[in-house]
């Protein structure tokens, strides 16, 4: 081709360079017969800019190198031509290694996104991108993204350590996966396990370790048994029987309460075949008691007689102490039944003597055991690190110290917000201690938060915790109180017309279902005298029920130091309490600020179970202005608490300045989207929610979050007091 | 409003669990009302009729419930062709005859229904019937009898403390299991086995009990499942349906209570 060919050529600027020339002109060659001249055209623009834009040699072939049709071309070219704008030629090179690899859609709008708002991560997230999808499915890559750029904000360190996949929050999105595993099946599972056992176990999810794959089975650390957020491999269908499987078969090891046993000097390959052996042995004690669980494990014992590596082994005596029909002539699975057939089974030392026995013959086999990739075998077993106390041997696996650490912390939070006191407090552990919360919040639970940009829940997003109220000047709040004895006497009359009573029954009525006995006798007896009877011969009943359970939750965030919004709200709550336990309707009051995500700070003045008497009150002068607003998580845990009152109805009052806002949330509209989508959650649940908002700024955002109907606006700051219980009362009438 | 006054002829079978029929039979030595609690269908009715056969007094029942007025306790003017009439209610009845009255549920009436037993539970034992301008004074060998089941009470539904202050308490739970499998035979008509793994069975539904159930199995519910096997049913089949299906509508707890039952059964 003559040089003024090339240079009417539109890739002209690209043939000049010696290194393009072949692939461009191969490229072009590839396109220049399709029917989509518009994409064609685009495509030649992106690739003119993106040399303009300082691509490399290397990065310009690669995307030179593509095939697909001209439209999808474009769009690649368009990509990358952005992400090198912003990130650079390299990441944009690993953007198209990446996509080589996968072909994933979604990839390209995440990394673009990414080029934007994370230039330094775009290489990193390219290069781990079949990782993530592997994990988390073909959409799950954009989510991902969006995960680590919200999780991180601005700090470099750890989004870098995010997308390599470093981070904590990293490898728990991975190990959640799909979504629909272990959380969505965890209250059956706990259902089922307490109903077995008596007494409500501790089940959670296994958290994943750092640089490790998501773990494939269940494990038990002091009690809890952690379980994989889902067995890889397995259809939706059978998941849910495994994870019962799985669940059946911790409880036995539980039930059986075997005391944990050093390793001493023993093998790996030994741990193995002693965690079979005690497999074993404690599946016999529980179906001693528990018969029917034979049929639910019996499934998952598929080893045949066949194979002879250490797994196939280790599965086939597994089958063959779980199953007496099962037939293995194999020496060593013969042994293995015969030892156990003549020990004692209830015998806790047992199993290390037999196991002991049997891994003698098998290292005595020299067969290859590579202890790291060894998976336990039928999938419902646990891991069997349970079993053996590490001590502090440097050989114990990474996970294990890690896993401890969480069991600790696991515990710790277990027995803050629920009622199980004492339960294996004795085998509490030093470790346990190692890992003391900061002394004066306590967690109280982790709630979701709607991301409003990426139109997904995250879940665990933030965590609730209980700070300790200080007591403030009792005598000065009950001053104030006193200063105002008409707005408190007209309170007093509300709380009397309104007391509460079971269905009044109404005499002598004109009409009804049923005879008033008494009014027919005296019509009767005046028929019978010659007078005129009285016709109203019925009777009915009004129902005149209180059955209201109220939250009231208190914006105590920094805004509220202004122009003594708090005084005033401690003022209008405390005349509220008053009436509403002269009413006697259960309530309870909570204080919230929050200081991100991980710090959403709850008061309680007043509990459900609590009178509101000088301690409550004293709780409530205490309450001092500070940090910020993240209603929706204070919402979600209001919600939780009046789900445990059995009122027929329950509302939840919010008392606030104005916008929800935190340190964390840039975008302020993320809070408000989240707070409205907890008030909506929290209607379809039957509570009623309803704000009472301070100074007319608030107004608009009130609205959106609360509905129309669902606020009121309150401008001048003084009417509180005097305003909110009368409110209060037109809210139990409704 | 149910009224029954029986003498029980044949001896109520009855398997003490405790020394309930001491402290009945000492109240009763010295008349004092009675209240027995516990949870449903644990044999607190079947008690009262074997003590009263025990005492051989009749006994009428009287089931509470909301409507219930004093007057249906205690009697009212009836008519009658030109006249009106006076007819006594059950407590009246019961007080005359020297009856064992039994008002069974009674936090089901309302307070001020309940206050009416009053004047029959102290010293006085008397009752007064105010239209009728007369005072009924009590038979020697009249007791008065309640029962309720504190689990499910609520604010609005409890005894006041002027009523709950006049009462021996006798309380009555689940019995041992070894116990409750001689009941569930003796009722169900079954043998002992099956009978201690439907017990077994229960055992795994009043482990849920504040999981989301507010009570597990019956006694009764245990002995009915039992029947049910007796009449052919596989005992996974009768569990569910005499069980399972009656006490819950929550899907999950549905799910999670049928696969631990199922772990009970070979």
């Amino acid at each position: 081709m003559s040089e003024q060919a090339n240079d009417a050529h539109p890739l002209a600027e690209l043939l000049r360079r010696p290194v393009l020339q072949a692939p461009a002109r191969a490229a072009w060659d590839a396109l220049a017969g399709q029917e989509d001249a518009a994409s064609v055209t685009r495509w030649t623009e992106a690739i003119l800019s993106l040399l303009h834009a300082n691509a490399g040699a290397a990065c310009m072939a690669a995307l030179l190198r593509l095939r697909d049709r001209p439209a999808a071309l474009a769009h690649m070219a368009e990509s990358v031509t952005d992400i090198c704008r912003h990130a650079g030629s390299s990441a944009a090179l690993a953007c198209i290694e990446a996509w080589v690899a996968l072909r994933a859609p979604g990839l390209w709008p995440a990394l673009r996104r990414l080029g934007r708002e994370a230039p330094d991560c775009v290489a990193v997230a390219a290069r781990q991108a079949g990782t993530i999808i592997a994990a988390t499915g073909w959409d799950g890559f954009e989510d991902f993204v969006a995960l680590g750029l919200k999780a991180t904000g601005h700090e470099k360190a750890r989004r870098a350590a995010f997308f390599t996949l470093a981070d904590p929050l990293a490898v728990q999105a991975l190990s959640r996966g799909t979504g629909s595993g272990f959380a969505a099946r965890e209250r059956r599972l706990k259902l089922f396990a307490a109903a077995i056992l008596g007494r409500a176990p501790m089940l959670r999810a296994r958290p994943a370790a750092v640089g490790l794959p998501p773990p494939r089975r269940a494990t038990l650390s002091d009690g809890v048994l952690l379980l994989p957020e889902s067995f890889p491999g397995l259809p939706e269908t059978d998941q849910a029987m495994l994870f019962r499987a799985a669940v059946a078969h911790g409880l036995t090891h539980i039930m059986a309460g075997a005391p944990r046993q050093t390793v001493g000097t023993l093998k790996p390959l030994a741990l193995a075949v002693i965690g079979v052996v005690e497999d074993a042995r404690v599946e016999t004690l529980a179906m001693r008691r528990f018969p029917g669980l034979r049929r639910l494990w019996a499934p998952y014992h598929v080893a045949r007689p066949e194979g002879i590596t250490v797994t196939a082994l280790l599965a086939r005596i597994s089958r063959a102490l779980f199953d007496p029909a099962y037939l293995d002539p194999h020496g060593l699975v013969l042994k293995a039944r015969a030892l156990v057939a003549e020990a004692d089974i209830a015998d806790p030392t047992a199993s290390r003597r037999i196991g002991g026995l049997l891994g003698n013959d098998l290292g005595q086999m020299r067969l290859q055991f590579n202890a790291r990739d060894y998976v336990v075998e039928p999938a419902y077993r646990d891991d069997g690190l349970g079993l053996w106390d590490f001590e502090d041997t440097t050989d114990a696996p990474p996970e294990i110290m890690e896993m401890r650490v969480e069991t600790a912390r696991l515990r710790q939070e277990e027995g803050e917000g629920r009622t199980d006191p004492g339960q294996d407090a004795a085998r509490g552990t030093g470790r346990a201690r190692a890992r003391a919360a900061e002394p004066e919040s306590v967690l109280l639970a982790r709630y979701p938060e709607w991301d409003c940009a990426a139109a997904v829940e995250r879940p665990d997003w933030t965590a609730v915790r209980a700070i300790p109220a200080p007591l403030g000047d009792l005598r000065r709040l009950e001053a104030r109180l006193e200063a105002m004895p008409d707005l408190r006497r007209r309170i007093d009359r509300l709380v009397r017309a309104a007391r509460p009573g079971r269905p009044r029954r109404l005499k002598r009525q004109p009409d009804g279902m049923d005879l008033d006995m008494d009014a027919v006798l005296d019509a009767e007896i005046a028929q019978t005298a010659g007078d005129l009877p009285d016709d109203r011969l019925y009777r009915g009943t009004a129902l005149q029920m209180r059955d209201l359970a109220t939250v009231v939750l208190v914006d105590v965030s920094e805004s509220t130091r202004a122009e003594a919004v708090l005084e005033t709200e401690r003022l209008a709550v405390a005349l509220l309490g008053d009436a509403m336990a002269g009413l006697g309707d259960p309530f309870a009051l909570l204080a919230f600020a929050s200081d991100g995500r991980d710090q959403v700070r709850l008061t309680r003045i007043k509990g459900f179970a609590e009178p509101f008497a000088s301690v409550q009150r004293a709780r409530l002068a205490g309450l001092s202005p500070g940090l910020s607003t993240r209603l929706g998580a204070a919402l979600r845990h209001a919600g939780v608490e009046i789900g445990t009152q059995r009122s027929v109805r329950r509302l939840i009052l919010v008392l606030t300045d104005g916008e929800p806002s935190d340190i964390d949330a840039p975008d302020p509209r993320d809070l408000v989207e989240d707070s409205r989508r907890a008030v909506l959650g929290l209607r379809a649940r039957g509570i009623d929610v309803f704000a009472v908002v301070l100074g007319a700024d608030g107004a608009e955002t009130a609205g959106r979050i609360f509905g129309r109907t669902g606020h009121v606006v309150m401008r001048r700051i003084e009417d509180l007091p005097a305003r909110l219980s009368d409110l209060y009362f037109r809210l139990s009438r409704r | 409003m149910d009224t029954v006054s029986v003498m029980i002829e044949a001896e109520p079978y009855y398997r003490a669990v405790g020394n309930e029929i001491d402290v009945f039979s000492a109240a009763y030595r010295h008349r004092l009302p009675v209240m027995l609690k516990g949870p449903t269908g644990c044999g607190k009715t079947r008690f009262l009729e074997y003590m009263a056969w025990r005492l051989r007094r009749p006994l009428i029942t009287v089931a509470a419930h909301e409507d219930m007025t004093a007057a249906d306790l205690v009697g009212r003017y009836l008519l009658a062709p030109g006249q009106t009439v006076w007819h006594d209610g059950p407590l009246t009845l019961a007080a005359r005859s020297g009856a064992i009255c039994y008002i069974d549920e009674i936090v089901e009436a309302r307070q001020d229904t309940t206050v009416v037993i009053h004047p029959l539970t102290d010293a006085r034992r008397v009752l007064p019937l105010e239209k009728k301008n007369e005072v009924v004074v009590a038979h020697a060998d009249f007791q008065l009898v309640i029962s309720y089941n504190p689990g499910y009470q609520s604010a609005v539904k409890d005894l006041k403390e002027s009523t709950k202050q006049r009462f021996i308490g006798i309380d009555f739970g689940y019995p041992a299991a070894l116990i409750e499998a001689e009941i569930v035979a003796r009722e169900g008509g079954i043998d002992r086995a099956l009978a201690e793994r439907l017990v077994d069975v229960g055992r795994r539904s009043r482990n849920l009990r504040g999981h989301g159930l507010e009570e597990g199995a019956s006694t009764r519910m245990l002995i009915h499942a039992g029947r049910l096997v007796l009449a052919g049913l596989s005992v996974g089949a009768a569990a569910q349906a005499a069980i399972v299906l009656p006490l819950t509508d929550d899907v999950e707890l549905r799910e999670a209570l049928t696969a631990a039952i199922a772990a009970c059964l070979e």
